[in-house]
């Protein structure tokens, strides 16, 4: 089993540029540092309709009513704010940059976890005798003894059949090297709306481990 | 029912304001306004055919956890704010022209709105 970097065609360029983006970066750092609720605020206002504060405000009173605690107030405001920054970019852009902020975030919660040397980005794995596939793996951590292969997506609906189906191969081609690969998609959204997904697929998924919004601090469990 | 004026559309149009009066502001009220809109939101996210079948078990799953609520706390009476969120909610996917979109609010909604309820989706 070998990682490689992803053929860097236009599609790779122009999303690179996303990916560098500082508002990604930003994004990534506060929802690492952000709890559940907070992220369902994030989820919600990156994909709403509405753009103005208040009416995120008043849809969310445990994290900014009279009850709310001054801490959480604060941190939350700073999450809705870099949302509302991602909402305003339009909606061309804005699933670019949500998906670049879930990669990011996946990718700064494994740090917790795994030297950042370990981790990399867009890369492809190749075994012997296998041809490769086409789709790079969003965060990969490669590390001799246990490897580990995500692929992130910002909603339920994006679970497709061609993503479980590339994650199970290669678990299992790692296991034919008797390598160990961990395999997982990271999913931006709750783990019911996952359930029901994956029980509408048929492809194999029974070694794939999903991560949902709310267990996304897992992620930097040792 | 007393209402008071909420900043809640920067268009210049008042839509919402806060939920003063304690019958519309039960879970049960709540929660009824809430399953109607998300039926509503769901029938848009139907014009997509290929995912008509998800659509039915999303939602199905769904409105079971709003049931479960309901079920644990039906008459309970809401703070103001709280019921006022489900209704800026409900503002919110009324907007929604994207079947796209709906579908991933399919998601998000009973998401928000638990959340504002105090629980975990």
């Amino acid at each position: 089993m070998r990682f490689q970097d992803a053929a860097r065609d236009g599609r790779a360029v122009v999303y690179a540029g996303i990916q560098a983006d500082p508002l990604v970066s930003r994004a990534a750092e506060l929802l690492a540092e952000a709890d559940p609720s907070m992220r369902v605020m994030a989820r919600a206002v990156m994909n709403g309709e509405s753009t103005d504060r208040p009416t995120w405000v008043a849809m969310f009173p445990t994290l900014f009513g009279p009850a709310a605690d001054a801490a959480i107030s604060e941190r939350a405001h700073e999450v809705l704010g870099v949302a509302l920054d991602v909402a305003d970019r339009g909606e061309a852009v804005r699933s670019q940059f949500r998906g670049a902020i879930v990669e990011e975030l996946t990718a700064r919660l494994l740090a917790r976890r795994v030297a950042g040397a370990a981790i990399h980005r867009e890369r492809r794995i190749l075994f012997d005798g296998v041809r490769a596939e086409i789709h790079p793996y969003d965060v990969t951590v490669e590390r001799g003894d246990a490897s580990e292969a995500y692929d992130c997506k910002w909603g339920a609906r994006g679970i497709g059949d061609d993503v479980l189906h590339q994650l199970d191969d290669a678990r299992r081609h790692a296991e034919d090297e008797e390598a160990r690969l961990v395999v997982a998609l990271v999913v931006f959204d709750a783990a019911r709306s996952c359930d029901v997904r994956l029980a509408r697929s048929n492809a194999p998924h029974e070694g794939t481990r999903v991560v949902a919004l709310e267990a996304l601090d897992e992620l930097a469990a040792r | 029912m007393t209402r008071c004026e909420a900043p809640l559309d920067d268009g210049g149009e008042r839509t919402l304001s806060r939920v003063d009066d304690p019958a519309e502001a039960s879970i049960d009220a709540v929660i009824d306004r809430a399953l109607a809109a998300y039926s509503a939101l769901a029938e848009l996210g139907e014009e997509i055919d290929d995912e008509w079948s998800y659509i039915q078990d999303l939602t199905e799953t769904w409105r079971d956890r709003f049931e479960t609520l309901r079920a644990g706390r039906g008459g309970e009476v809401l703070e103001a704010e709280t019921a006022t969120a489900i209704d800026v909610a409900i503002n919110e996917i009324g907007r929604i022209e994207d079947p796209h979109r709906a579908i991933d609010w399919l998601s998000t909604f009973p998401q928000v709105a638990i959340t504002a309820l105090g629980e975990r989706p």
